[in-house]
């Protein structure tokens, strides 16, 4: 089986489905809420997005990639916002491999090499 | 085989690494061969050597962990109140050290691949001129061919070679990711690398003992190596001096089991016995170089130690080979030592620097309970290089403020300042022993870098109330010459 993707808005709902995936690889994307036109506010996680999407295909069989929308900017820019807290994200967009310290912030999501070796390094 | 020009690299370390994005920067084309061959209890890491994995980095964590226990202790002193008993959890501590240390592994994978530095995990030696073998942990084989190579393959923990070494005995490879309490623990060696183990596994609440065959802390003034050990028995570590383990047996399996370590006297025929939960041997290390083809490609090392010699530009006999890093013989095994070094070297080679690595006066700190900072010569070397008539000793001992209140080790803490009288009293050693010791000297060492004289720290007012002013005129007392040991502060 390959890898397959779930989508989730807010903390808690990555939270349950972070856990209900236990066992698997799970890698999540970290982007800005989107407006009714599919923008999101946040303009990094507009370039990072594409780039991202374009190497999902080197991720490992059995992996999970959950797309998660943080909230809107105001919620964002709260210090104690609980993405920041409890899963210690800096920025977004922000893209790791759930459970290791292995993650790609920001202007790193840029770069389709580094993308690709997050999906394919153990 | 395709022939690519670039410059391939046997195992890495952060110093390493630094100098090859650097090569990188200059538009060559970099690749870095990093495997590590895991020990004989399975333990191995990710990239980033030693110093980043199972040297400087855990060991300063778990030292701090100790601390912080001390200041818990203080506290109370200080007001804060708390009932419950505090206790320290081994398995919290070592899953934070090492979830750290897994973000810097993942943070130099990252920059090595945004510098476009091809990197390999794979065992690296050499078969014929200018070629190297790749072979990865499936066994996979890959040559690879260069214009230069730089071999950075550090050490590893020597073994006893006695019976039951490698099967029931660990190392600092093993300890700062050992998956259970070490519990009661046999320390072998007096290394800086055994007594900073022990100092903070003791000071995490654990039973520790110290196995010395003959003195602690070789090759570091032996005034202060005394001090440091006093100290330590002073806070529960125990020490067996001139005893030398023959014999390690499993009583009971388990994490942590029981060991049984019986041990001859280096004096006369004694023997003694006795039961561990835990043998950590920390004897020394050994230099990597012995199975990398070193033969193959005509590369001298030193045979007895296993040492490549090189010349001041870190070149070794075969001009297109160079190293760097703890593998060299005749040079500080320091991680700061080797970033420089490697940094220097690729300069000259890629962007017409001239500039060496400074070897001299370069500064330690050994993170002992008891903290000691170093730069220049000890006493014992300033002695037999100059003279004892032509050397000066300020010394000094001091009670840090904070240890006051909490009526804590009251003039344990020394300083001692090393002066040539035949150079302007040039200061040419410098000594301290007491807490943030690395803070303390970074500074000093700087300033003996640019010639410091006594006069010249005399004119320096000092800052107070802090333990380095210590260091400052006011505060020491000048030895008589006839008896370099003189009234203490």
């Amino acid at each position: 089986m390959g890898w397959e993707e779930v989508q989730v808005r807010g903390y808690p709902e990555f939270v349950r489905t972070a856990q209900s995936y236990h066992g698997r690889a799970i890698f999540a994307l970290f982007c800005g809420d989107k407006d009714a036109e599919g923008r999101s506010w946040c303009p990094d996680c507009v370039t990072a997005e594409p780039i991202v999407r374009k190497e999902l295909h080197n991720l490992p069989d059995e992996s999970v990639f959950i797309y998660c929308l943080v909230g809107d900017r105001a919620y964002w820019k709260d210090p104690n916002n609980e993405f920041r807290k409890n899963l210690k994200l800096t920025g977004v967009p922000t893209l790791l491999k759930y459970g290791t310290p292995q993650k790609l912030v920001e202007e790193e999501c840029f770069k389709g090499e580094l993308v690709r070796m997050l999906f394919t390094e153990d | 085989l395709f022939l690519k020009k670039h410059k391939g690299s046997n195992d890495t370390s952060q110093y390493h690494l630094q100098a090859l994005i650097e090569a990188a920067k200059y538009g060559k084309k970099v690749m870095v061969l990093d495997f590590v061959t895991p020990t004989p209890q399975g333990s191995s890491w990710g990239l980033g050597g030693t110093c980043v994995n199972v040297g400087c980095i855990p060991k300063k964590l778990m030292h701090q962990a100790a601390l912080l226990g001390q200041a818990l202790q203080d506290s109370r002193k200080f007001g804060w109140h708390f009932t419950e008993e505090v206790k320290h959890n081994w398995m919290t501590m070592t899953e934070s050290v090492q979830n750290y240390i897994g973000s810097l592994n993942w943070g130099y994978r990252v920059a090595l691949r945004d510098s476009k530095v091809t990197y390999e995990n794979a065992y690296g030696e050499f078969v014929g001129p200018h070629t190297i073998k790749a072979t990865n942990k499936k066994g996979i084989e890959k040559l690879y061919t260069a214009e230069r190579f730089l071999i950075a393959t550090g050490e590893r923990p020597r073994y006893l070679g006695i019976p039951g070494d490698k099967e029931y005995c660990i190392s600092s490879d093993d300890l700062f990711s050992l998956p259970y309490c070490p519990g009661k623990t046999l320390v072998v060696g007096a290394s800086y690398v055994a007594l900073e183990c022990a100092g903070f596994l003791a000071g995490l609440g654990l039973d520790v003992t110290v196995m010395v065959r003959s003195i602690l802390l070789r090759g570091f003034d032996q005034d202060m190596a005394n001090r440091i050990g006093e100290y330590m028995k002073d806070h529960g570590v125990n020490f067996i001096r001139e005893f030398v383990p023959i014999k390690v047996e499993q009583v009971e399996e388990g994490t942590p089991g029981i060991l049984k370590v019986t041990a001859k006297s280096t004096t006369g025929d004694q023997i003694i016995e006795g039961e561990y939960n835990t043998v950590l041997l920390a004897i020394g290390r050994d230099p990597c170089t012995r199975k990398i083809g070193l033969d193959k490609v005509g590369v001298s090392i030193n045979e007895k130690t296993g040492k490549i010699p090189v010349n001041d530009e870190e070149q070794t006999n075969v001009p297109y080979i160079y190293a760097v890093g703890d593998i060299l013989q005749d040079k500080l095994e320091l991680t700061p030592v080797a970033i420089q070094a490697g940094r220097l070297l690729v300069r000259r080679l890629y962007a017409g620097a001239t500039t060496k690595c400074d070897y001299v006066n370069v500064p330690t700190t050994v993170f002992t309970p008891l903290e000691y900072g170093a730069c220049g010569y000890s006493e014992e070397t300033a002695v037999e290089k100059f003279g004892e008539e032509n050397i000066e000793v300020y010394h000094s001992n001091f009670w840090p403020l904070e240890w006051t209140v909490p009526s804590r080790d009251n003039n344990k803490c020394y300083a001692k300042i090393i002066c040539n009288i035949q150079d302007n009293e040039r200061v040419i050693g410098f000594h301290i022993l007491g807490p943030n010791a690395g803070e303390v000297t970074q500074g000093f060492a700087a300033a003996i870098k640019c010639g410091l004289t006594k006069e010249q720290l005399d004119s320096t007012v000092g800052i107070h109330p802090v333990c380095a002013e210590v260091c400052i005129q006011s505060h020491l007392k000048v030895t008589s010459k006839s008896c370099i040991h003189g009234i203490l502060g």
